[in-house]
């Protein structure tokens, strides 16, 4: 282990961690804005290579490798950069495997070792450089290059991201496994590295980029499709101001009538209840019984009959025409008034051959002698005839009444 | 209980336009080609069949024979839909480029009242454009107030199909494949009046770019 290299790298971070808010702000407005920091931490990142200045009299900026690891950790999309350097990966990686081959055929088993832990080192990044790449492609379909507003904007994106995945493709075809075998021979470690390990990766990139170039292809469709209907809509708005009076041509009386017009209308009712329908006899009557409304209804509808306008009127005078019943009354207290003896009113009743029900005579004879005023009852006494009720205690079932003069 | 053939045949029955938004199971069901053939006899017992359009989003149903009450049935749905396409045309554009993503309305497309009420208040010509919207006899508002305007516009649009509330409480829309629909008429017209609405547009917007 390199000391100096450890101890710079550790100074490295440190600076990272100390002025993060100076690199993430750089990282999302794209420049540093000097003044705002003290020059002293300026200049001690510029030394570390964090921040450049691309030219004289320009603002500075983060390093591009600096910006693709945020980008990378932080799944930003818009990071668009695909970097497949394929070729370049690989030829290291034949290189490094000879290098190894010859440490061993040397007997130098450390040196050996360190080749191989190289070796290693490239391979996984060439699988995670591809697995990122296709990771980036499938984000920013899955948003549907959500960070460009225009459909125009988003179709250009497409085109990129096509690019790119033909690009990737025809790199990934610079895998020769025929010549990848012969050089790992038979080296287990190497077979394992250079034969099973790129084997797998490839397989699952190509895969993943068929599928995301048929994706990309679907989208590039459905973004035409957009500006196709944009389009439409606002040619249909031109064309009525220029012709208010268009009216398209009756297609449903054609003979043939265009499938996209024929279209049945609804036949569908409400079922209505089946009273007799004995399974639903439960449900029915948990309806009736949550029956409430009805008596506001009908209190509303009361309502609404006194909120009709008031006719104003004279009032006829009304003459109540006196009741036969009460006439025979007044002319049976009459009656003893005049004989000054008791007479039962049953008997009257039978003499004058009266038409009304007896009990209702009865009845009436006892209401008028109770409704007669308190110094004309006194003039009067009233006797009750009748019986006990054989069934019922406390009730007395009157049959006939005698009426007197004090 | 109603197996899902009868609710599918309710729906269709009842004149509805079956879509992912609209209906998902018995969208679902439908896309089963065997399902698709069990729900064509029964319709065909009514003289109806099976029809679809926007590629298949849609599905609804058909007359199989025209006779002098369908033609009646057919030429009144046609008059409606006619009268339904210049303020859905000027809705949908005005929709759309309010909610400043530039996509045109389709089946699934979200529509948050209060955010597109925001933008429209926030836009004199917008609101000028609701209120000429608003006024079209398919939405017959006489109100001043835009909110009223735009809450009856909403309302309208829910009962005829062309968007559903899936939150009572919410003032949250989605489009239905009516918009769909509505799409394929526009381009049937285009097409068999040879209006060449999009080559129109195109000028149109060229021109303004040389301006």
């Amino acid at each position: 282990m390199n000391v100096n290299l450890n101890k710079s790298g550790i100074s490295l971070l440190n600076a990272l961690s100390n002025h993060s808010e100076l690199i993430m702000q750089a990282y999302f407005a794209g420049t540093v804005n000097e003044a705002d920091y003290s020059p002293k931490v300026i200049q001690n990142l510029i030394d570390l290579k964090v921040l450049w200045r691309p030219e004289s009299e320009v603002e500075l900026r983060l390093r591009p490798a600096l910006r693709t690891l945020l980008e990378e950790s932080l799944q930003d999309e818009h990071n668009r950069q695909i970097d497949a350097n394929i070729a370049n990966l690989l030829a290291t990686l034949k290189t490094q495997a000879e290098h190894y081959k010859e440490a061993l055929s040397n007997q130098k088993y450390h040196e050996s070792q360190a080749y191989l832990s190289d070796l290693t080192e490239h391979v996984y990044t060439l699988t995670e450089t591809l697995a990122t790449n296709v990771r980036l492609l499938w984000s920013r379909i899955s948003n549907e290059f959500g960070y460009v507003s225009s459909v125009d904007a988003k179709i250009r994106e497409n085109e990129l991201a096509q690019g790119q995945v033909t690009d990737l493709l025809n790199q990934l075809t610079m895998f020769r496994f025929d010549e990848l075998s012969q050089l790992a021979g038979n080296h287990r470690e190497l077979r394992h590295l250079l034969v099973v390990k790129l084997q797998s990766t490839f397989a699952t990139s190509t895969q993943e980029l068929s599928l995301v170039q048929g994706k990309l292809i679907e989208l590039l469709g459905r973004f035409r499709e957009f500006k196709g209907r944009t389009r439409l809509l606002k040619g249909f708005v031109l064309h009525m101001e220029q012709q208010p009076d268009f009216k398209p041509g009756n297609y449903a009386s054609l003979t043939n009538v265009p499938s996209l017009f024929n279209r049945a209308n609804g036949i569908v009712n409400r079922a209505a209840p089946d009273v007799n329908y004995v399974e639903h006899e439960f449900e029915l009557a948990d309806i009736v019984n949550n029956l409430k409304n009805i008596n506001r209804v009908w209190s509303n509808d009361r309502q609404k009959q006194t909120l009709a306008p008031i006719k104003v009127e004279t009032d006829h005078s009304i003459e109540l025409a006196d009741d036969k019943l009460k006439l025979a009354v007044e002319a049976y207290f009459c009656q003893v008034i005049d004989s000054g003896k008791t007479l039962k009113a049953l008997d009257y009743y039978q003499s004058e051959q009266l038409a009304f029900d007896p009990e209702v005579w009865i009845y009436q004879v006892i209401g008028a002698y109770h409704g007669l005023p308190e110094n004309d009852k006194e003039y009067f006494d009233i006797a009750t005839y009748g019986n006990v009720d054989p069934v019922y205690v406390g009730n007395f079932i009157i049959e006939d009444v005698e009426v007197g003069l004090r | 209980m109603i197996t899902e053939q009868g609710r599918v045949l309710e729906l269709l029955l009842s004149g509805e336009f079956v879509c992912q938004t609209k209906d998902e199971d018995a969208f679902r069901y439908l896309q089963s080609s065997i399902n698709r053939q069990e729900i064509e006899q029964h319709l065909s017992l009514l003289n109806r069949r099976l029809a679809s359009a926007a590629e298949g989003e849609v599905y609804f149903a058909a007359y199989q024979h025209l006779a002098d009450n369908e033609r009646k049935v057919l030429n009144q749905q046609f008059q409606e839909v006619s009268a339904h396409l210049m303020p859905m045309v000027e809705w949908l554009l005005m929709v759309q480029e309010a909610m400043d993503n530039d996509m045109p309305l389709t089946q699934g497309t979200i529509i948050r009242l209060n955010q597109l009420q925001t933008v429209i208040e926030d836009t004199p010509a917008y609101a000028e454009q609701l209120a000429k919207i608003s006024r079209y006899a398919m939405f017959g508002s006489k109100a001043s107030e835009l909110d009223a305007q735009l809450k009856l516009i909403f309302k309208r649009l829910v009962e005829l199909g062309y968007l559903v509330r899936p939150n009572q409480d919410k003032q949250i829309y989605t489009a239905t494949g009516k918009i769909d629909y509505l799409f394929d008429v526009l381009k049937f017209i285009d097409e068999t009046e040879n209006l060449s609405l999009s080559a129109r547009a195109e000028d149109a917007i060229s021109q303004t770019n040389l301006i």
